[in-house]
């Protein structure tokens, strides 16, 4: 397995932390989930592959405890708002100290700095201060978060399973670990890069909702079916719109695509 | 950088592979993105820190020159349908018969195998069949696709750029490579795992539309303001959702319970009517720096000037004064070095590129004049024939 041997201690959270410990464990990787007292279950649901131990962090015996546990592990992943490590004893210079090779993985909402580093957020709050959630909605709506995919799981979790993977691969080289700032306003944003690598071209020109990509155009989205189920249609180049059509109508009767 | 003295080829495709070599090339890796001829640019924009080649591929001797590039890179980056690149002699046994260190990464929506795997589709065709687009959208409406953002990206791009870096991380200790099949609808199925391992908790139990994470709860959705503009809201645990209905000036006493799904209908016009009375501003002021969980829906052009990014640096400027995301996650030692340059020009570093990998000048001549490559170092024929394009407005 493409992970064998390599130990991660996660510390529980919600969703992104959960996920980017899963897809670990999915590979080869050994997941211990750290979970506070009192606590009933991973409401997340992402615990394969991993062993669970409870343990009280606020307690200096129970930080000392996973002070251990980090000396001999390659990946801490921590969930935390900036700062919160550091109370407990906990931050990187001092796990770092214990184990220069420790890959310190600080998976965040909005990040270890900047002025909402303290604050509480969820999915939609961080996919909206990326300024990615302002293009995605129908005509004359308002804007809509699909689920809590883009900023918890993409952006989120798997941008921090990328930068936990690129960690290991440089500390084949360099003997040394390093801390990952995964935040999701950030990891969003970087996800949808091609947003504003293509906002002076024709593809946005239109107000949200009217463009070909985020639901203006007729070959380029979802139409209910006879039995209240629903088609996707993402015809975009004209040979592929031909077949479109013929499948519709049986031949080509309308204006050419692009006036349609 | 974390990725030096990694080289990839890229061969040209939409969307997802430019931006897996992209995010690649954004922490060091060398990219050559080999551009068939008469491509005229990267419609994806997408071509930071990459050099262009024109190859054509279909001609045998244009497959000879790929063999050679791929014999000394490590990572080759395909985006075509599957049995494609085997057609052209360049599948995966003979480019790794040549270099067993080769990392093959084949980037496609349906994958290898499959009865899917040989159609043409789209994100929204991947999204589709991976079961995810089922559970996005409002209530009563059909199910809407979030842009190209999750299969082009989320499920195809980053989750190829993954598997290519547990291949590298893997080939420090075996010293080989691997096949990667990196799919859009099973990288989208996976990445959104979450929805099948929480499908029998009470999180999807009413309709689209209707649930808590997908637009049915008051307290995880949008809302317009009185500029005309949108304040997000995501306050799910009762403490913050407190901190919501203050800075609303309501009262909870006064309100229906907050899980109350039967009451969420008029509780979301209640706070529709609310919202509506003030300016995302006055919004801003009120919530900004509380744990209510309300934040502005910035704009792209707003997030540039948002105090939280630029405090953080969150956006880089390139020489042509375009700005864009920087790469994220942020590494502490080994920082991603983002390109400053603009986009290659198509074919802009044919020659140089070529050169470097062991072609004499009478080999590179010989492929120019039989029109197997094409250089194009100023960018000039794309200009002349295109004047008034609007690539660069």
């Amino acid at each position: 397995m493409a992970l064998r041997g390599i130990s991660v201690v996660e510390l529980a959270g919600l969703a992104p932390g959960p996920f980017c410990a899963m897809v670990l464990a999915d590979f080869g990787a050994r997941v211990v989930r750290v979970e506070r007292p009192g606590s009933h279950y991973d409401m997340s649901r992402l615990g394969r592959g991993k062993r669970s131990l409870v343990l009280d962090l606020k307690q200096p015996r129970g930080a000392a405890v996973l002070r251990r546990l980090c000396a001999q592990s390659d990946v801490l992943l921590e969930p935390f708002r900036s700062g919160v490590m550091e109370k407990l004893q906990l931050g990187p210079e001092i796990l770092q100290r214990d184990n220069p090779r420790l890959i310190y993985a600080r998976l965040t909402g909005f990040g270890q700095s900047g002025s909402f580093s303290r604050l509480a957020g969820h999915d939609i709050n961080y996919l909206a201060l990326s300024g990615v959630l302002s293009k995605i909605g129908r005509n004359g709506e308002n804007p809509y978060a699909p689920l809590n995919l883009l900023a918890d799981f993409a952006g989120g979790g798997l941008m921090c399973v990328f930068g936990i993977m690129m960690a290991l691969f440089e500390r084949t080289r360099s003997g040394k670990g390093q801390v990952i700032d995964a935040n999701m306003v950030e990891g969003t944003a970087y996800l949808s890069s091609f947003l504003w690598k293509t906002q002076k071209s024709s593809l946005w020109e239109a107000p949200r909702g009217q463009n070909m990509l985020d639901g203006g155009a007729p070959f380029y989205t979802t139409y209910r079916t006879a039995d209240g189920e629903f088609m996707a249609v993402g015809a975009i180049e004209p040979q592929f719109y031909e077949l479109l059509i013929k499948g519709c109508w049986g031949m080509l009767q309308f204006p050419s695509q692009k006036f349609a | 950088m974390a990725l030096r003295g990694i080289s990839v080829v890229e061969l040209a495709g939409l969307a997802p592979g430019p931006f897996c070599a992209m995010v690649l090339a954004d922490f060091g890796a060398r990219v050559v993105r080999v551009e068939r001829p008469g491509s005229h640019y990267d419609m994806s924009r997408l071509g930071r820190g990459k050099r262009s080649l024109v190859l054509d591929l279909k001609q045998p001797r244009g497959a000879a020159v790929l063999r050679r590039l791929c014999a000394q890179s490590d990572v080759l980056l395909e985006p075509f349908r599957s049995g494609v690149m085997e057609k052209l002699q360049l599948g995966p046994e003979i480019l790794q018969r040549d270099n067993p260190r080769l990392i093959y990464a084949r980037l496609t929506g349906f994958g290898q195998s499959g009865s899917f795997s040989r159609l043409a589709g789209h994100d929204i065709n991947y999204l589709a069949l991976s079961g995810v687009l089922s559970k996005i959208g409002r209530n009563g409406e059909n199910p809407y696709a979030p842009l190209n953002l999750l299969a082009d990206f989320a499920g195809g791009g980053l989750m190829c750029v993954f598997g290519i870096m547990m291949a590298l991380f893997e080939r420090t200790r075996s010293g080989k490579g691997q096949v990667i099949d990196a799919n859009m609808v099973e990288g989208t199925a996976y990445l959104s795992s979450f929805l099948w391992k929480t499908q029998k908790s009470s999180l999807w139990e009413a309709p689209r539309g209707q649930n808590m994470l997908d637009g049915g709860a008051p307290f995880y959705t949008t809302y317009r303001t009185a500029d005309g503009e949108f304040m997000a809201v995501g306050a799910i645990e009762p403490q913050f959702y407190e901190l919501l209905i203050k800075g609303l000036g309501l009262k909870s006493d006064e309100l229906p319970n907050q899980m109350s799904m039967g009451d969420w209908p008029e509780m979301k016009k209640k706070f529709a009517a609310v919202f509506a009375k003030r300016t995302k501003a006055e919004w801003c002021q009120i919530f900004d720096g509380t744990d209510a969980c309300v934040t502005p829906v910035l704009t792209l052009e707003e997030v540039l000037h948002h105090d939280h990014s630029k405090e953080r640096g969150s956006f880089i400027t390139n020489e042509e004064q375009n700005m864009s995301p920087r790469p994220a996650p942020l590494l502490s030692n080994t920082p991603a070095v983002p390109s400053f340059k603009r986009d290659p020009f198509v074919g802009e570093h044919t020659e140089e590129i070529l050169g470097e990998f062991g072609f004499s000048r009478e080999e590179i001549d010989q492929l120019k004049s039989d029109k197997i490559i094409e250089s194009n170092k100023a960018g000039s024929k794309f200009w002349i024939l295109y004047p008034h394009s609007n690539i660069q407005k």
